[in-house]
């Protein structure tokens, strides 16, 4: 399996979160801001999530603009509400894009043997496994469930669920609950067939490994942060 | 009760087959590895349902969405969360369920604070729980109430945003008294009444996941 030159390692995305949370924390100045902003949109391009980029980008410099256009002593409080919302959404876009970027561009073999190599407990990766496998039967069993109510006239139609929202919620959840239950079942025999409940190190097919880009980009993107820090930018 | 009964098999059969060290450890209450799979299951579900009060707190309340979100989901979660405490029985599935949210949380870039409280709050839901051996209904509404301020993690930014606010009127010359007269009717009362409608919504909902828990799953042999 050969990765992109380019495509970062999942412990290295891990980083660039802690990063981004790290900005929440220290209130750095708005240009420090945009800079480290800028820094994570790009490794999104080599990834072929282009758009992803654009869209954030062009979210995050609309904050930007809202919070600072709004004057300081403008007597009206609902403008103040806006501008606190502008400022409170853009210290966010950092987490979120960093977020957006490594959930988009990690796959789960590889996030799974991130956590192993990071000494993780088998009690933590194991659930982490099930809720990435399981999303996608939750959205079908959804829709066949759906399907099942409205065959029976029940909540057909597109606000129908709101209309008994108690209802509607015990109709779709009981079903998936039941289902869930199954499904951890016929997930336990598998994996125990696997030999997912055997002691000792798990070997992997996926390989991860840090290479000279990611400490290039973990260098790059703590330098604004700590520059910031220290009071140099 | 036949179905927990083959759960019981399986687990004993492979664990036989590896060291019998590790099988009494299992047998005395710690999580198997059909357990940790439970767990990942329904925390998929408590997931899926975090994410559909999301979309019901922006629809409901625009701007202050995240706000409620704690609420909400304590509100309609009632159901997944009585299910795998009863199910699984044993200390530790509560624990690693609020864990497992709090690093998928961080991982979707929820604030890193979010995943303190989604450990903290969740260990004590758990001792409360266990206090109550898993099967007392006061014990796991109470130990529910708990659980749901494990949520309130990424809303936590909300403090921080209105500190870097301030710091920017600060900046451009506004006096304290003055910004404090801009605040101080939106920010504390807005979370006193986040805090309390968490617990009043985990009340009812709990209340509602234990009737369901009662009208389906008893039935069907589930739990």
């Amino acid at each position: 399996m050969t990765a992109h030159p380019l495509a970062l390692d999942p412990r290295t995305k891990l980083f660039l979160l802690l990063l981004a949370n790290l900005l929440l924390f220290f209130h750095v100045h708005t240009h420090t801001e945009i800079m480290l902003v800028t820094l994570t949109l790009l490794p999104m391009l080599p990834a072929g999530r282009w758009r992803m980029a654009l869209r954030l980008g062009a979210t995050y410099a609309a904050l930007v603009a809202v919070s600072c256009l709004v004057p300081a002593d403008s007597p009206n409080p609902w403008l103040h509400l806006v501008a606190l919302l502008a400022v409170g959404l853009r210290m966010m876009m950092p987490c979120l894009i960093t977020g957006a970027y490594a959930f988009s561009t990690t796959k789960t073999s590889e996030f799974v043997c991130a956590m192993r190599r990071m000494r993780m407990p088998e009690t933590i990766v194991i659930p982490c496994m099930v809720v990435i496998r399981f999303f996608p039967t939750i959205v079908q069993d959804y829709r066949q469930i759906r399907a099942a109510m409205a065959l029976r006239g029940v909540a057909e139609g597109r606000f129908a669920l709101v209309r008994h929202p108690m209802q509607s919620l015990e109709y779709v959840l009981v079903p998936l609950m039941m289902n869930a239950a199954n499904v951890a079942q016929d997930l336990s025999v598998a994996a125990l067939t696997k030999g997912l409940g055997r002691p000792g190190t798990h070997t992997s097919l996926t390989v991860i490994r840090m290479r000279p880009v990611d400490w290039l980009a973990m260098i790059v993107c703590a330098t604004p942060l700590a520059l910031d820090i220290l009071g140099v930018l | 009760m036949t179905q927990q009964d083959n759960a019981t098999t399986t687990t004993t059969s492979s664990e036989n087959a590896a060291k019998t060290k590790a099988a009494t450890v299992a047998r005395s209450g710690r999580l198997s590895v059909p357990d940790l799979i439970t767990i990942g299951v329904f925390t998929a579900l408590y997931f899926v349902l975090v994410a559909v009060a999301t979309l019901i707190s922006t629809v409901a309340f625009v701007g202050f969405a995240s706000i409620f979100l704690p609420a909400i989901a304590a509100l309609i979660s009632g159901c997944v969360y009585m299910l795998l405490a009863t199910k699984v029985g044993k200390f530790g599935a509560i624990t690693v369920m609020g864990a497992v949210i709090g690093l998928f949380l961080f991982v979707s870039g929820h604030f890193v604070l979010s995943f303190i409280a989604s450990i903290v709050f969740p260990v004590i839901a758990d001792l409360i729980a266990r206090a109550g051996a898993y099967r007392n209904r006061a014990g796991l509404l109470a130990s529910y109430v708990v659980f749901s301020y494990g949520l309130t993690g990424p809303i936590l930014p909300l403090w921080f945003m209105k500190d870097a606010y301030v710091a920017s009127l600060q900046a451009r010359g506004k006096d304290a008294a003055y910004i404090d007269g801009v605040f101080s009717h939106i920010n504390t009362g807005t979370f006193v009444i986040s805090m309390a409608a968490i617990a009043v919504c985990a009340l009812a909902g709990g209340w509602f996941g234990q009737r369901v828990l009662r009208r389906h799953f008893v039935k069907a042999g589930i739990v």
